[in-house]
């Protein structure tokens, strides 16, 4: 299994006013556990609800793909800049 | 026959690939054939799976040094694409018929359901050989290119 990304960097600048941020996922990475634990029972129940009409299955599917993209996002970097704004993304 | 020509042939019956297209493969796959086994092995090797998609524009180099010009550099991970055609084929139906209407839209007459996973290997590789290189009227140079 791919590791998901540790850190994410975004940077905005525009022509008077500047952000930057570096996003510690790996920080982020144990409260989402917790979080989903926490929720475990009613995402089970809401599966098992949904699914005789098919629904079920295909939102345990999309929750696995949808986790598949976010690991996947390890090495994305965008760098557009234009004359007035520069927006920076970096995926480690 | 083998399984890729029947793949190659079932894609033409599908309607996925033209003749032109299902022609040119079958002869690739025949040249394969008939080629040594080293020399594949050799060009296997020197072949590397492509990593990053990247997009590329740059400025008119004739600009002067700290001019305000766009620039554009764009490097999305082959896993990326990957995962989202994956993504793709869990639209949906009434979601995909607007994706579709909005692709219509745009001038681009493609119906994702055609995207399918099983498909995902066949189109990194094609995007591997993928190379676009224009430069525009104003002197800027766009490029998009497998690395």
């Amino acid at each position: 299994m791919k590791r998901p990304p540790m850190l994410m960097r975004v940077k905005i600048q525009g022509e008077d006013s500047r952000f930057g941020l570096w996003l510690p996922l790996f920080l982020l990475w144990p409260l989402v556990l917790v979080f989903l634990l926490i929720l475990s029972p009613l995402i089970l129940v809401a599966v098992l609800i949904l699914w005789p009409s098919g629904w079920g299955k295909w939102a345990l599917l999309v929750l696995r793909a949808a986790f598949e993209v976010f690991c996947s996002m390890r090495g994305l970097q965008v760098d557009i800049c234009d004359r007035h704004q520069v927006v920076y993304i970096s995926v480690v | 026959m083998s399984e890729n020509q029947k793949r190659i042939l079932e894609m033409l019956a599908n309607k996925r690939i033209s003749v032109d297209e299902a022609y040119r493969l079958l002869n690739v796959l025949e040249s394969e054939k008939s080629e040594p086994e080293g020399t594949l092995k050799a060009e296997t090797v020197a072949k590397a799976k492509p990593k990053y998609l990247r997009v590329t524009v740059l400025p008119d180099p004739a600009n002067e040094p700290g001019q305000k010009v766009d620039r554009v550099n764009v490097r999305v991970p082959m896993s990326l694409i990957r995962a989202g055609i994956k993504l793709t084929s869990l639209i949906p139906p009434e979601a995909r018929e607007k994706v579709n209407g909005a692709l219509r839209e745009k001038g681009l007459d493609f119906d994702v359901r055609n995207l399918k996973p099983e498909d995902i290997e066949g189109l990194i590789e094609a995007l591997s050989d993928l190379e676009v290189d224009v430069v525009s009227a104003q002197g800027e140079k766009v490029k998009v290119y497998a690395e």
